[in-house]
């Protein structure tokens, strides 16, 4: 029979420790091709909930790209209003995206990733809007960067990591 | 008194009468390493990560902040054009870099 000394519960630990990290990367794997796209078809769906919801209380579109105003003829008031969302692809929507870049053409996962960025950026652009009292927000821009140049400074987007900034300017 | 910020060349309704020159604003900020590896296993779904989303807003507002600060202490009461850069500087940390016209407007 074995006897549990320090010397074995040591070296179990060990053990442990080595499995976790060799199963780890395999199980985050499946988990992500089995889960990610619930997660993400989950918040594409509310994105489109609450686009329609602001498109019913102002009854249009309060966000445009013009620099002058549409509805309003006297302002009184200006600021900038401006959010931001970071994105990422699950690790399954890279290794697809990775093999399909072999070949070229489209990629729908990433696709589907970046217009959700976007559509969110812009979403919560005019929910910040409707909270702040802007009844038009001008001259609107969405802009693309990589969060990982800035965060860790040098070429480290491997993960594609980006940020979606979408600012204007709201009136009043 | 509040300052007005747009990111268009002129405010319609308002008029210009003086310019100030440039207003500038930024910030530094790093990550929280803990913060940063929670990211990284939320990397595996996909989909939003709130903690980058959070760090960098918060920089931009700070920036934002100190820009019209500027702009205040030059006598402004409106700062026109403004735009975002950033940068990233070594060790982690990234610039957040806000600028614009500061100007004197009035109703016209």
């Amino acid at each position: 029979m074995y006897d549990l000394t320090a010397e074995t519960i040591g070296l179990l630990i060990i053990y442990a420790i080595i499995a976790i990290f060799i199963l780890f990367f395999p199980l985050a794997f499946i988990y992500s091709m089995l889960f990610g796209w619930i997660h993400q078809s989950r918040r594409q769906k509310k994105l489109l909930a609450r686009e329609q919801k602001v498109a019913g209380i102002v009854g249009g579109d309060n966000i445009h790209t013009l620099s002058n105003p549409i509805n309003l003829e006297h302002i009184s008031q200006c600021g900038l209003v401006m959010t931001n969302i970071t994105v990422s692809p699950s690790w399954w929507q890279l290794f697809i995206g990775g093999l399909k870049s072999i070949f070229g053409g489209q990629i729908q996962s990433y696709d589907k990733v970046l217009a959700y960025g976007r559509g969110e950026a812009m979403q919560r652009l005019r929910e910040q809007a409707l909270g702040e009292g802007w009844s038009e927000v001008i001259n609107v821009r969405v802009e693309t960067s990589m969060v990982m140049n800035k965060v860790r400074g040098g070429n480290q987007n491997k993960l594609g990591t980006l940020e979606f900034v979408a600012y204007g300017t709201g009136i009043r | 008194m509040e300052i007005m910020t747009s990111n268009t060349e002129t405010i319609p309704g308002f008029s210009i009468t003086k310019s100030l020159g440039v207003a500038t604003g930024s910030t530094v900020r790093a990550k929280h390493i803990g913060k940063d590896i929670l990211a990284g296993l939320k990397n595996i779904v996909g989909g939003e990560l709130k903690a980058y989303t959070e760090l960098l807003m918060e920089a931009r507002t700070e920036a934002l902040g100190r820009m019209m600060m500027d702009a205040a202490q030059r006598g402004a009461n409106a700062v026109v054009n403004v735009r975002f850069a950033t940068s990233s500087v070594a060790g982690g940390a990234a610039e957040l870099f806000a600028y614009g016209t500061a100007v004197v407007i009035q109703q016209e």
